[in-house]
């Protein structure tokens, strides 16, 4: 039986998780929104932010928030340099070689990963003392409000990033119209380079966060996938804020629905929300044809 | 239910079929007796091919597989006047890659019997080869019943316990807690696999019958991550004893976030979960007082038992108070079960083992048993052990022996504060 104190339980529990998969899902939205690349490797590109959050905590006894730092950084070189010496040899060459390219790369970072940490499952730990946190009758853990706020303040900095700096004002433009940013001085090849790099070290990131809540193993980047697609295609390609508010209602939908129909429905719910949307609301809640915010 | 009259007839006239053919097939072939006790010309061969994960989501488990089945291969080759040759692969926890495997050592070589890898994924995955190929199949680590019953199993032999021994076992951990203290409330987690359900369906009867209440059933995607509304829900119906069927990964996953949620049972049973040594290194303290059915835990006595230490410390050494990995002793008894077939069969020949395998009992390291003719354990000869984590080790706490390894078992659960 679904009692209120089990209901708000769960609909918190969905938040603090929405959080998180808002920034798994964001690096996804904003390379998607701004350079219309799929990048089929992101999930992965987590799960390599998630190893390094893990290999600074189990060697040097690095707390997983810098970890976060770390992950972010290493993302982001990669990322850049991904641009930078591979995809933008192939841009140009038609819709299918960037997603040739991603997915091929996908699937070296997990056999690598594979190949470097095996099978096992492995986690960081926010290691805070105490008792979880009691609201009413409701508790929750600290390290999920701690990821919760590390995650808020990610997606926030991101959005103030874009809104704020010129960079972040280039970024837009080139989003809008890349013909006319360059026509204005505006480095193209240079913003993309930095917004996969940016896009990527989102993942790490969010890798290094999800480290603290769910084991970590090389084959974790599918699923992760997935559900930033769910949440990008929810909130809207290229919208931060959508992606915030599409990760809590995915969160939310699958806590209180596995609550009413059972844990095997989590993923049914899930995709039924993204199968859904795609059909009624094709750009998503905040989404528009114009990309980036 | 099992009509037990007629089950022990049936086997009584098995048996006796077998021990005639066996007689009959000894006369008819005389130059393929490989009984020990022969005259010490090792002029045969008995090839095995046996797939373990050394990779993969289940290699933590695959090295401790393969030191039980060398163990096991070297006490075969003492006992057995032929040499006995192991061809093992890896199969990447991968089935595909067990049925690859043996598809290619079968091919380049007489093989006389298939050791199954582990996990019900892969060792159904080389008993479907074997049933394929007509060659005898033993394996544990599997407690699914259901293949058994329906897949119309001739060639898979499993000596392990199963879904029904589990629960049994579960029953009896139970009751060694003094009435007075005796948890009522089971929760049942269970994994929306075949044998999630089977293993759910056995628990609920088996504690409803014995008077326990199960006040919680229910269900998770194997693969999920986030146990959060279930521990909300245990908490909510007031779970004493939880019991489920988790992957590693999943199990080791849902102690974290009980820890993180402030809440623990009283009892926790986590079958398969436990099992490995990952529990223990990634969870360190917080994963002592789960309990698990591994098919051997350190504890067990007789069987041979004494003999795999000995044999285990000489060729693997131990460290101070370090005891040996469950799967070890699966596989292991594995390679007993094999060659007690291939002496009471006294030839390979694949209908002659399976005649043996139908009709005769075994001792090893889990216990004394026959098999029914689709391959399970004949019902209720098993105690299948249950073990506890305790210091960094699986002990034997259920049933109640004193063998190296054995603990009294440890109840109740401190709140996580008070740990």
């Amino acid at each position: 039986m679904v009692t209120t104190d089990l209901l708000v339980q769960s609909l918190l529990n969905g938040l603090l998780l929405g959080g998180i998969y808002a920034v798994a899902a964001l690096g996804l939205s904003l390379v998607f929104g701004i350079m219309d690349i799929v990048n089929l490797a992101h999930g992965h590109m987590l799960m390599v932010g998630a190893y390094v959050a893990i290999i600074l905590f189990t060697s040097l006894g690095l707390t997983p928030i810098v970890g976060m730092v770390v992950a972010f950084a290493v993302l982001f070189v990669l990322g850049m340099a991904l641009q930078r010496f591979v995809l933008e040899r192939v841009v140009g060459e038609g819709m299918e070689q960037p997603i040739i390219v991603l997915f091929g790369l996908a699937l070296m970072l997990q056999s690598i990963g594979r190949l470097a940490f095996g099978g096992n499952a492995q986690a960081t730990d926010i290691g805070i003392p105490g008792d979880a946190i009691a609201i009413g009758a409701a508790t929750l853990s600290f390290s999920r409000v701690v990821t919760f706020v590390l995650s808020v303040a990610l997606i926030l900095g991101t959005w103030a990033f874009l809104k704020y700096t010129t960079t972040g004002l280039a970024i837009r433009a080139t989003a809008q119209n890349s013909s006319a940013a360059q026509y204005m001085g505006i480095d193209t090849d240079n913003i993309y380079v930095l917004t996969l790099g940016i896009g990527t070290g989102l993942a790490g990131a969010a890798g290094a966060l999800l480290s603290m809540l769910f084991p970590i193993t090389p084959f974790v980047g599918w699923s992760y996938l997935l559900k930033a697609f769910a949440v990008v295609v929810l909130g809207g390609v290229g919208s931060v804020a959508g992606t915030l508010v599409g990760g809590l209602i995915l969160g939310v939908s699958e806590n209180v629905g596995v609550l009413y129909l059972g844990g095997g429905f989590r993923d049914i719910i899930s995709f039924g929300i993204f199968v859904l949307v795609l059909l009624v609301r094709p750009h998503g809640l905040f989404g528009s044809s114009g990309g980036g915010e | 239910m099992v009509d037990s009259d007629r089950s022990q007839s049936r086997r009584t006239y098995l048996k006796t079929l077998g021990a005639a053919g066996t007689v009959g097939m000894s006369g008819l072939a005389g130059c393929t007796l490989l009984g020990s006790g022969g005259d010490g010309d090792s002029s045969e061969t008995i090839t095995i091919a046996a797939t373990v994960p050394e990779t993969g989501q289940f290699s933590s488990l695959g090295a401790a597989v393969k030191q039980g089945y060398e163990l096991g291969v070297a006490r075969m080759d003492e006992q057995l006047d032929a040499d006995v040759e192991l061809i093992m692969q890896d199969d990447e926890s991968d089935p595909e890659v067990v049925r690859q495997n043996l598809t290619q050592i079968t091919s380049n070589n007489e093989v006389d019997m298939i050791w199954g890898s582990f996990s019900s994924l892969l060792v159904t995955a080389g008993s479907a080869y074997a049933e394929s190929q007509g060659i005898p199949f033993i394996g544990a680590f599997f407690a699914y019943e259901a293949p058994h019953r329906n897949s119309g199993y001739e060639w898979t032999y499993s000596p392990f316990p199963k879904s029904r021994d589990v629960a049994r076992s579960t029953r009896g951990l139970l009751e060694l807690i003094p009435e007075a203290e005796r948890p009522t409330n089971v929760g049942l987690w269970e994994p929306n696999s075949g044998w999630g359900e089977e293993q759910a369906d056995y628990w609920e009867e088996t504690l409803t019958d014995a008077g326990y209440d199960v006040v919680l059933r229910e269900t998770f995607s194997l693969g999920n991550q986030d146990f959060a509304t279930l521990i909300s829900q245990s908490e909510s119906a007031n779970v004493e004893a939880l019991l489920s069927t988790p992957t590693p990964p999943g199990g080791i996953t849902a102690v974290n976030q009980m820890q993180a949620n402030n809440w623990s049972p009283d009892v926790l049973k986590f079958v398969r979960a436990a099992d490995p040594t990952a529990w223990w290194s990634a969870l360190g303290d917080s994963g002592a007082y789960a309990c698990m059915c591994p098919g051997w835990v350190p504890g067990l006595t007789g069987g041979g038992n004494q003999a795999m230490w000995s044999a285990y410390e000489s060729e693997y050494g131990l460290d101070d108070g370090e005891l040996i990995r469950t799967p070890v002793g699966g596989a292991y008894n594995v390679a007993q079960t094999s060659l007690q077939a291939i002496q009471g069969a006294e030839s390979t020949d694949a209908g002659a083992l399976q005649e043996t395998l139908r009709s005769q009992d075994f001792e090893t390291v889990i216990g004394t048993f026959g098999f029914e003719d689709n391959g399970l354990p004949a019902e209720g000869d098993l105690t299948a052990p249950t073990g506890q984590w305790w210091e960094g080790n699986q002990h034997t706490v259920y049933p109640d022996v004193d063998g190296r390894g054995a603990i009294d078992f440890q109840y109740p659960i401190p709140a996580w504060s008070e740990r």
